[in-house]
Formats: C-alpha cells, sequence, structure tokens
C-alpha cells in the first residue's frame, strides 16, 4: 500500500516534552509516520497517550514552555515545520493543514456568529473580497449539508445542535481546502446517530476533496469506519503501526489485543470481557523498558529493562514488541 | 440495633417473584418559566412522559437512549431523588412516593446509585475512607471499630487495597474512583442499584474492568441493576433486557437476544445502525436516520419519532401509537412495526469477522494473564 510519491506529511522521530514542577513528561518520545496525498491516518490511544500532544506538535501549538521541542522533524511536503518561524506557521494553519476539536462548543466563538468565523477563516487565507468570502462560507455550509445555510450563516453557535456545530466547524477547516486536516476526536462528544451523520460527511467530503485526513481517536470502531492507516500509541510511543484491514486482522501487539478484547462486540457473547490490568502509568514515572511491561501478561526481564523498537513484520506493519508473534510466546 | 451481617446478600425479600422495581406511568415534566418577579409557567419540558417498566430481582435492566431522551430523569425518580409529576414507583413492593421522610431514609439502604462522573462524585475533602465510612453511619449499619473493618471489606470487594482508605479522591485515577463509587453504593447492601452512565467516562481498558466488577458483584450479591447507558454494546454485553428511549418515552422494550437480533421499531433499528463497529470490511454509511432530536419543550404531535423516522406515514403526525405487546415479553410503540422489515445494516453490524490471529492471540493475551495472576495469588498466600 505504500505510495511511490513522497509523502504528504512524514513525521520523524518526534519528541515534544514538557517542563512541569513535577519533572520532565516526555508526552510524545521519539515516533515516525507518514499520511500518504489522500488518506487517512487514524491514531489511536487512550488518555495520556500522546495523541492530542502529536497533533498539536504538527500545527505548531504546544505552549513553550512549558513545552520543549525535544528533537526530531515534521516534514510537510519536505518542509520541516519545527524549523518555520511563526508567520509562516500562521500561513500554514487554518491554510494548508486545518483542524478540527472535539468540542465545538468551546472552539467556536460565542459572540460571533458562524458566517464571521467562516469568512474570518477564508479572508485570512484567501485573496478574496468579504461579499465573496461569504458566498463561498455559503456554500462550504451548503457542503456540510446545513439545511437553509443562506440564512443560517448568521446564527450564533448556541443556536446550533451539537451535531451542527461540528458541521460548522468542518466548514471551517475545510473553506481554504486544506491538504491535511487533523481532526481531534470529532464524534466523541456526539450522540450515536449523530457521530454516524458526521463520520458519514467526513468520508464524503474526504472523497470528494481528496484531502488527507489525521484521525485521532480512542474509538476503534471509529478508526475502522474512516481510516486506512492506523497507529496505536501508548504513554507516548508507538507500539503498532498498520494498515487498518492488517490491524484488525493481524494484530501483533499485547496492547493492540487487549484495547480489542476491552470493546464488547455486538455478535459475540462472552461472559467477561479481556481487560488489561493496572492503568497508564504516570507521567513522571514511566516504567524502565518496554512502557507497556508493567501491565502485559507476557513481560519478562528483558521487556523490564530495554525498550523494543519498532520493527517492520512486513509490508506496512510494524510492532514493537519483543514477544511477537505472540503465539510462540505463550 | 443490630448491624447485618457484613457480607449478607443483599436479597432478604419475601416473594422472590416480586419485581424488586415496578414503575407505571411515570411523568416528569420541568416547568419552564418566564420573568422573575411576576414568574409563571409558559411551557414544560416533558422529560419522562408516561412510562411503565419492572424490574426483577438479580437482572439488569439497562435504559438506552441518545442525550435528552430521559433516561438519567428516570433513574433519578427511581430512587426519589426528584419529584414525580405523575405515575407510581414501587421498590420491592412499597410505592417510594408515598414514603414520609424518616421512612424514605430508611427506603435507601435498599436503594443506591452510581454516578457517570466518578470525579465529582466524590468529596474532594474526605478520604475515601470517610466517604465509605459516612453512608455506614447515617443508615446505623455498622459503628466504633465495625465501620473500618466494613471500610476494608468494601475496599476488598472492589479491588482496592485497605490502605487507599487514608487516600483522598484526588490520589486516584479515574477507574479507581469509579471503585470506590461503587463500594460507596454497597456498603448499606443495597438491592437495587441505579448506574447512571457508570462507565461512560472511563477510558476503553478501564471500562472493561469496571464492566467485569459490575457483572462480579451481582453475581455475588444478587444485586438488580437499572443501568443507563447509551453505549448499545456495553448494553449489551451487561443487560438482560433492554428498553430504548426517545424524548420521554420508551419505545421498545425486549430481552436483549430479541431487541438485538429483531429490533422493530424504526428508531431501535437506527440506533443499532449507527454505531461504529470495530471491523474494517462491515459496510458503513447506510441506514443513517438524517436530522436532530427535537426539543422536548415541543416534542412532534403523533410519534415523536415521526420527523427522523423513514417510515413515517401520516398516521404517524396525527396519533401517538400506544406502547402495546408485539410479542411476548416484546413491547414496542410503533403503528406499523408488523410492516417494517429490519434493514441489512442491522445484521452486517452483528456479523463482524473476527480473525484467527486476532481470536489465538486473544486466548495466549488471556491464559498468560490467568497464569501471572495464579502466581501472584500463590506468592501473597
Amino acid at each position: 500500500m505504500a505510495e511511490a510519491a513522497a509523502p504528504l506529511l512524514d513525521v520523524r522521530d518526534l519528541k515534544t516534552h514538557f517542563k512541569t514542577e513535577g519533572g520532565l513528561f516526555r508526552a510524545v518520545d521519539g515516533i515516525s509516520f507518514q499520511v500518504h496525498r489522500g488518506r487517512t491516518l487514524g491514531i489511536v490511544g487512550e488518555s495520556g497517550c500522546g495523541k492530542s500532544v502529536t497533533s498539536l506538535s504538527i500545527m505548531g501549538l504546544v505552549p513553550q514552555p512549558p513545552g520543549i521541542r525535544a528533537g526530531g522533524e515534521i516534514l510537510f511536503e519536505g518542509e520541516d515545520l519545527l524549523k518555520k518561524r511563526p508567520a509562516e506557521l500562521r500561513r500554514i494553519r487554518g491554510g494548508e493543514i486545518s483542524m478540527i476539536f472535539q468540542e465545538p462548543m468551546t472552539s467556536l466563538n460565542p459572540v460571533f456568529t458562524v458566517g464571521d468565523q467562516i469568512t474570518e477563516a477564508i479572508t485570512a487565507h484567501l485573496p478574496l473580497g468579504a461579499a465573496a468570502a461569504r458566498e463561498r462560507a455559503i456554500a462550504m455550509l451548503r457542503r456540510v449539508r446545513i439545511p437553509s445555510p443562506e440564512r443560517r450563516i448568521d446564527d450564533y453557535p448556541h443556536q446550533m445542535s451539537g451535531g451542527m456545530r461540528q458541521r460548522v466547524m468542518i466548514a471551517m477547516a475545510l473553506a481554504c481546502e486544506p491538504k491535511l486536516l487533523i481532526a481531534d476526536e470529532p464524534t466523541t462528544a456526539l450522540d450515536v446517530t449523530i457521530q454516524a451523520q458526521i463520520l458519514d460527511l467526513m468520508r464524503t467530503l474526504r472523497d470528494e476533496t481528496g484531502t488527507s485526513i489525521i484521525l485521532i481517536t480512542h474509538d476503534l470502531g471509529v478508526i475502522a469506519e474512516l481510516a486506512d492507516e492506523v497507529v496505536v500509541m501508548y504513554a507516548g510511543k508507538i507500539v503498532e503501526s498498520a494498515s487498518v484491514k492488517a490491524l484488525f486482522a493481524d494484530p501483533q501487539h499485547p496492547y493492540t489485543i487487549g484495547l480489542m478484547g476491552s470493546i464488547p462486540k455486538l455478535d459475540e457473547q462472552r461472559t467477561r470481557l479481556a481487560s488489561i490490568e493496572g492503568t497508564v502509568p504516570p507521567p513522571f514515572a514511566l516504567p524502565e523498558g518496554c512502557r507497556f511491561n508493567p501491565r502485559c501478561p507476557f513481560a519478562d526481564d528483558r521487556c523490564r529493562r530495554e525498550q523494543p523498537p519498532l520493527r517492520t513484520l512486513r509490508d506496512g506493519h510494524a510492532v514493537a514488541c519483543w514477544k511477537a508473534p505472540l503465539e510462540e510466546a505463550a | 440495633m443490630a448491624s447485618d451481617p457484613i457480607t449478607a446478600p443483599a436479597y432478604t425479600g419475601k416473594d422472590p417473584s416480586r419485581p424488586i422495581l415496578k414503575v407505571e406511568g411515570l411523568v416528569k415534566h420541568f416547568p419552564v418559566t418566564s420573568g422573575i418577579i411576576m414568574s409563571k409557567q409558559v411551557g414544560a419540558v416533558k422529560a419522562v412522559d408516561d412510562i411503565s417498566f419492572e424490574l426483577r430481582r438479580g437482572e439488569t435492566l439497562a435504559l438506552v437512549g441518545e442525550s435528552g431522551c430521559g433516561k438519567s430523569t428516570t433513574g433519578r425518580l427511581v430512587l426519589r431523588l426528584l419529584e414525580r409529576t405523575a405515575g407510581r414507583v414501587e421498590v420491592d413492593g412499597e410505592d417510594i412516593f408515598g414514603l414520609d421522610r424518616q421512612a424514605l431514609r430508611r427506603k435507601r439502604r435498599d436503594m443506591q446509585i452510581i454516578f457517570q462522573d466518578p470525579y465529582a462524585s466524590l468529596n474532594p475533602r474526605m478520604t475515601v475512607g470517610d466517604v465509605l465510612a459516612e453512608p455506614l453511619r447515617v443508615h446505623r449499619v455498622a459503628s466504633g471499630a465495625a465501620i473500618q473493618a466494613r471500610v476494608e471489606e468494601l475496599l476488598g470487594v472492589v479491588g482496592l487495597a485497605p490502605y487507599h482508605a487514608q487516600r483522598y479522591p484526588h490520589e486516584f485515577s479515574g477507574g479507581q474512583r469509579q471503585r470506590i463509587g461503587i463500594a460507596r453504593a454497597l456498603a448499606v447492601n443495597p438491592k437495587l442499584i441505579v448506574c447512571d452512565e457508570p462507565v461512560s467516562a472511563l477510558d476503553v481498558s478501564i471500562q472493561a474492568q469496571v464492566v467485569n466488577l459490575l457483572q462480579d458483584l451481582q453475581a455475588k450479591y444478587g444485586l438488580s441493576y437499572l443501568f443507563i447507558a447509551h453505549d448499545l454494546a456495553v448494553v449489551k454485553h451487561i443487560s438482560d433486557r433492554v428498553a430504548v428511549m426517545y424524548l420521554g418515552k420508551i419505545v421498545e422494550l425486549a430481552d436483549k437476544g430479541t431487541l438485538y437480533a429483531n429490533p422493530r421499531h424504526p428508531y431501535t433499528q437506527a440506533l443499532l445502525s449507527a454505531i461504529p463497529v470495530a471491523d474494517p470490511e462491515v459496510p458503513h454509511g447506510r441506514g443513517i436516520i438524517q436530522g436532530d432530536v427535537p426539543s422536548p419543550l415541543n416534542p412532534p404531535p403523533g410519534c415523536r419519532f415521526h420527523t427522523r423516522c423513514p417510515h413515517a406515514r401520516e398516521r404517524c403526525k396525527i396519533e401517538e401509537p400506544a406502547f402495546r405487546e408485539f410479542a411476548p415479553g416484546h413491547q414496542l410503540a410503533c403503528h406499523f412495526a408488523e410492516e417494517i422489515a429490519i434493514p441489512d445494516t442491522v445484521r452486517a453490524r452483528q456479523a463482524t469477522q473476527i480473525s484467527d490471529a486476532y481470536r489465538r492471540r486473544l486466548a495466549a493475551y488471556e491464559s498468560q494473564q490467568q497464569r501471572r495472576r495464579t502466581a501472584a495469588e500463590e506468592t501473597t498466600a
């Protein structure tokens, strides 16, 4: 599945740390992945795994201090975003790379109409006058299937439902035809029927526009619906990366397997769910060796001592585990 | 005052066939007022509007639905944490709205609640030991040294250690805090526990731990759960019967096998078609209902679901469908349930492919986990 063309985004050994009173927090600690044109990369993991810090690092939105760029490169169309000046980043942000967040109510300004907010994004990045920008904003609202957009454009965010607000966020993010869209838990705050509508909309828009997407979520179901490739993160590291089909057909890392076993399935009648014992390690007390070792049923002395590298098993499928494949370890 | 034996099973009812909870025609309208000084009522939010159901002893009945459907309001009415507008709630044969303050307080020993947000439902200035001792004192379940013994026992029951009693809630993770919430509910040996979205705020791996704990406790103490949730996969895993709510009404109620395999209300079908399933081979993006849930302040006339229902006809806009028996043990509120076919999307989502490789590795994972657990028990013993 690897494209011959250069990837749109190439993240190499990214490290984002935070200096805090409790010590150094290595939130993202040496991760590498690629996003190809027109494809969707899913990043999945639980709270504190570093998935949101990864997206904020790409956007250049990690406050410094306390954030520290501890290393690595973020190559967007071959240019390192970590080396850009703030003015250049502002041009890229919202223009070529844009982002939608989990909670649309807190990311929309309550005292401006949604039209004001979408046209602001448009005029900041495109050479359009006020009237043309408004036209474009209406067209975008129509595109995200908001009924009677000519009227709704003058609504304030509080006049809209949660699903509508998320549609507005998507309209705003796509208004300047970005090459890359980062969606951080875009449907987590929504009800299940609305979530299905938004996922369907994102899929349609992706197919229409060819925008690449980084989809960040804790929900493997959402990953299966939308992603082409997946990376699984745990405590600031990538533990497994694969195409979405390979990940579900052939999961390798004990964490991936425990995570899949923790989800109740609609068609399977198990009396008990598989579980991952214990909790995610606190950020200042990351274990030696493999970071998953205190919770891993397969862990041995080597796992407690040496950090496993992310090694490729076959084309496009990599895992960071000394014990993979597990059937031989058991 | 004789205190209960510490680990007595909760079940002490006289007639085992009598449901632990019986709800009849329950209604809750919240008034909407206008004006500050000369305030007058201008409308009502019909949060719960004439619902009836029973919860049997030792059973888990799930109430599912989207935001604003009235499921949490129902949970609070059942414990009389809210006053009703009309209707009747019997807990173990006693009408709880007919009780005076004293009697209600006594009754609360039988009925407890676990909240969604373990961060907000624990007092940050009380140690976990105090949190757990409070219900024991209030209900005079234990006194003196027996309190500490009971607190330690409760911590053990939910998988925490005795030394955790001295800690404060902020020192715990989300999953551990939910365990404390569960221990608090168990303190007084209740018969009925309302679980209000107990795992929604937790990470997936922690969710599984808490779901397993709730099931173990039910088996051990014969608890009855009213399980309020929006996640249909979790509900299918934990419950015996499921009631689907939409805008203050129960639209379908059946045992879970029937509800998931043979959903007959179009809203239940829509919910089951909408769940993202962890299988990339399942076709997606079909059978999605459009639009938002209407406001409960002015619910649509006739069938409340008709504005979003793909099968709606004229009759649905005028006449409210009765909540009727569709088949034995399967109730629903739809005029045309007999004529509506079950969409393919519902079936497709329940026939996901589980690969052999995953199955093998999960088995290895679990047997290895079990082996370590046994070894750990042997070393501590």
